[in-house]
């Protein structure tokens, strides 16, 4: 589904990821560790096509097509999710009206026929329910005033609601408190199938006893220092990243 | 060149002067209003018209306005269906219509509210011996000669008199019309006075349209509000594109008194509005909103001036403006804190979307503080859209156009949706920020 090969990216100049390779299949769960500032989200960030970023080298295919070349929004509509660690806010944009903009993006693309705002509040509801979401958050502008957890639950309504192929989500876990974190990964596990596939950006083993990763793979400055098993996140919890340090 | 200047504003203060002979005997002003009258054209012609570096009009080319001549609007019929068009959904039976300065028994209904507030014709008014001091003193004191004109053309106003303690739930909507005219231009000084009794609380809409256009509003809008009194409105500016549109507020607040403004502006060629507030007593509030948002050539002007004359008082603005095209936006705003208004409060932040190179928007916020113990901040931002929200409704799918779109509305949306009246909101959202799809 995904192949990253040897990607090389930064800002004004500047490498951030060095190099990195990454293969990812459809059904797949992939977890990327590592220790702040090491490139994690700036790899999730290139891969939806973040202006502020300049891809350096190596290339990346989404479903066989060359993602690097698409816009952000071609990216998506091709069924690519990221979930950001910090999301924006937007005051005076309707979080409903906001997410059925977005569905409705996508069903266009697909050749369907806009969904009416009453059609699209039962499949919003539905979803809300999932993430035990109140009902007052379809009201709220995007984002806006929403606590640190209430943006990332919000984030995985919205994964919930396009179904995305491949969803990268950055560290979707941080900030949520214990009950909201098994919530939202039984949302996260609901939506699974053999289709589409998982990136987990985390900092915490918790997050992976609920969403079980076939992969871990341990980012430090900038290049995949390790990967392995789920058994490698239980290491990491245990050691830290010192002795993974690459040396150079 | 200087003289020849000179010539043209003293061209354009004799046709004023012309004009106010004509209004004497056509018009006939209520007797009891002619010393007024009298006082605010001798005030004109003290003040005289802004020369271009005047410091209340730095961003307004008044050049066109004074150089136009203008006559008195005639009587000119206004169908039921046009006032209807603009009456807001909430307002059904609580409007007053005002044509050209006069208020229209025949065409307005307030009839929800009839028993709640009395309407008094302005020569009545100025029997009272609070009214007629107001109106003398500010005469004297006004340094904006657009207002003076105003006055000195003052014959058929109106006061709204909330008395003490009356909560006017239903909220009452003042529809100016401008008739406008097919043949020369003409001009109007609509006069309204609003005054709440102590604990009297009103909300109200006003709006100002046009039938047709080539015509000079001038109005001006008086508010005073009573001790422990509260008033919350909305003004929409939406006149035809070919008039010029010149308002003034002036709020005179008692001891914890309230006001809440908000000001919508569809822009013209020429729009300016002078908001004056004087925080008299302790514990005052006072919230300034305001939105415009201006394509093609269109212009609006905001002149502030809140003065905050007594402790414990608090000022809320917020601008927001959207310009694009060739438009222009100017605010030029001061909160003057006098010596003795300590634990005085004030905010004021202006915020400018450009959305083309060739548009302007001037800001020329100001603080006047003469007390030691206050809190003010003021802030103003000019910008193009936000790329990390860009960016952020792309990663959904959403196509740069409507990404754009929907974040520039959502700019305006954000203040538009602190507007208390449900049907005002969903006007501005359906037709104001209408203008912002191309
Ligand atoms: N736009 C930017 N401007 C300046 N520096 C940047 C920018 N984006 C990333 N960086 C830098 O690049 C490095 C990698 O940042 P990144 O956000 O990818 O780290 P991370 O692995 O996600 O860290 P964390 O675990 O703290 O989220 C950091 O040193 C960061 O400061
Ligand atoms: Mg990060």
């Amino acid at each position: 589904m995904l192949e990253v090969k040897d990607l090389r990216a930064g800002f004004d100049g500047t490498e951030i990821i060095k190099g990195i390779s990454l293969s990812v299949k459809a059904g797949e769960v992939h977890a990327i560790m590592g220790p702040n500032g090491s490139g994690k989200s700036t790899l999730a960030k290139v891969l939806v096509g973040h202006p502020s970023y300049e891809v350096m080298g190596g290339e990346v295919t989404f479903n066989g097509e060359n993602l690097l070349e698409m816009d952000p929004e071609q990216r998506a509509l091709k069924g690519l999710f990221m979930g950001f660690q910090y999301p924006v806010e937007i005051p005076g944009v309707n979080n409903a009206e906001f997410l059925r903009m977005a569905y409705n993006a996508k069903r266009v693309n697909e050749g369907k026929e806009e969904i009416d705002p009453l059609d699209f509040d039962d499949i919003l509801v539905e979803k809300m329910e999932m993430l035990s979401m109140e009902k007052k958050y379809r009201e709220r502008n995007l984002n806006e005033g929403f606590s640190g957890g209430e943006k990332k639950k919000n984030e995985i309504l919205q994964m919930a609601i396009l179904e995305p192929k491949l969803a990268v989500l950055d560290e979707t876990d941080s900030g949520l408190d214990i009950d909201a974190m098994r919530v939202v990964a039984d949302g996260v596990n609901r939506l699974r199938n053999e289709n589409n596939a998982l990136i987990l950006i985390t900092h915490y083993q918790r997050l992976l006893e609920y969403i079980k990763p076939d992969y871990v793979h341990v980012l430090s400055h900038g290049i995949i220092v390790k990967s392995g098993e789920k058994d490698l996140a239980l290491e990491l919890e245990a050691r830290g990243y010192d002795w993974l340090a690459p040396t150079n | 060149m200087t003289t020849t200047l000179v010539d043209a504003t003293d061209q354009a203060e004799l046709a004023i002067l012309n004009l106010h002979k004509k209004f004497m005997s056509e018009s006939r002003p209520p007797e009891a209003l002619l010393p007024l009258n009298e006082a605010a054209l001798q005030r004109f012609e003290l003040l005289k018209f802004p020369h271009r570096k005047h410091e209340m009009y730095t961003f307004v080319n008044t050049k066109e306005l004074v150089s136009t001549v203008f006559s008195l609007p005639p009587e000119t019929p206004v169908s039921k269906d046009f006032i209807k068009s603009h009456i807001f959904p909430e307002c059904e039976s609580s409007y007053l219509v005002i044509a050209d300065g006069v208020f229209r028994d025949d065409l307005s209904d307030y009839s929800a509210i009839k028993s709640a507030i009395n309407l008094v014709p302005i020569e009545e008014a100025v029997a009272q011996s609070e009214i007629k001091e107001y109106m003398a003193d500010t005469i004297e004191k006004e340094n904006d000669v657009f207002a003076s004109i105003n006055t000195a053309f003052l014959s058929r106003g109106t006061m709204i008199d909330v008395p003490r303690k009356q909560q006017v739930e239903t909220p009452l909507q003042i529809l100016h019309v401008s008739t406008g005219s097919t043949s020369g231009k003409v001009t109007s000084h609509p006069r309204i006075l609003v005054r709440l009794g102590e604990m009297a609380e009103l909300k109200m809409i006003v709006k100002y349209v046009g039938a047709q256009g080539n015509y000079f509003v001038n109005s001006v809008m008086d508010l005073l509000v009573g001790e422990q009194a509260g008033i919350t409105y909305v003004q929409v500016q939406e006149d035809a594109m070919d008039a010029w549109h010149f308002s003034k507020t002036r709020v005179v607040q008692g001891q914890n008194s309230r006001v809440s403004a908000f000001n919508a502006f569809f822009g013209n060629q020429l729009t300016r509005h002078h908001f004056e507030a004087h925080l008299k007593d302790v514990g005052v509030e006072l919230k300034l909103n305001s939105v415009s948002v201006l394509t093609d050539q269109e212009q609006v002007h905001n002149f502030v001036r809140i003065h905050h004359e007594a402790p414990h008082g608090t000022s809320a603005q917020v601008f927001k403006n959207i310009v694009s095209g060739k438009s222009r936006s100017s605010i030029d705003g001061t909160v003057i804190v006098n010596q003795g208004a300590q634990q005085t409060n004030s905010d004021q932040l202006i915020n400018n979307l450009m959305l083309s190179d060739n548009a302007h928007a001037d800001t020329k916020p100001n603080l006047m503080i003469f007390a030691d113990d206050v809190k003010c901040t003021h802030g103003a931002t000019v910008g193009q859209l936000d790329e990390d929200q860009l960016f952020y409704l792309k990663t959904r799918g959403l196509i740069e156009k409507v990404a754009k779109e929907l974040l520039t509305k959502s700019f305006a949306e954000s203040i538009i949706q602190t507007i208390e009246f449900p049907g005002v909101v969903e006007y501005l959202e359906n037709n104001l920020l209408k203008k912002l799809e191309a």
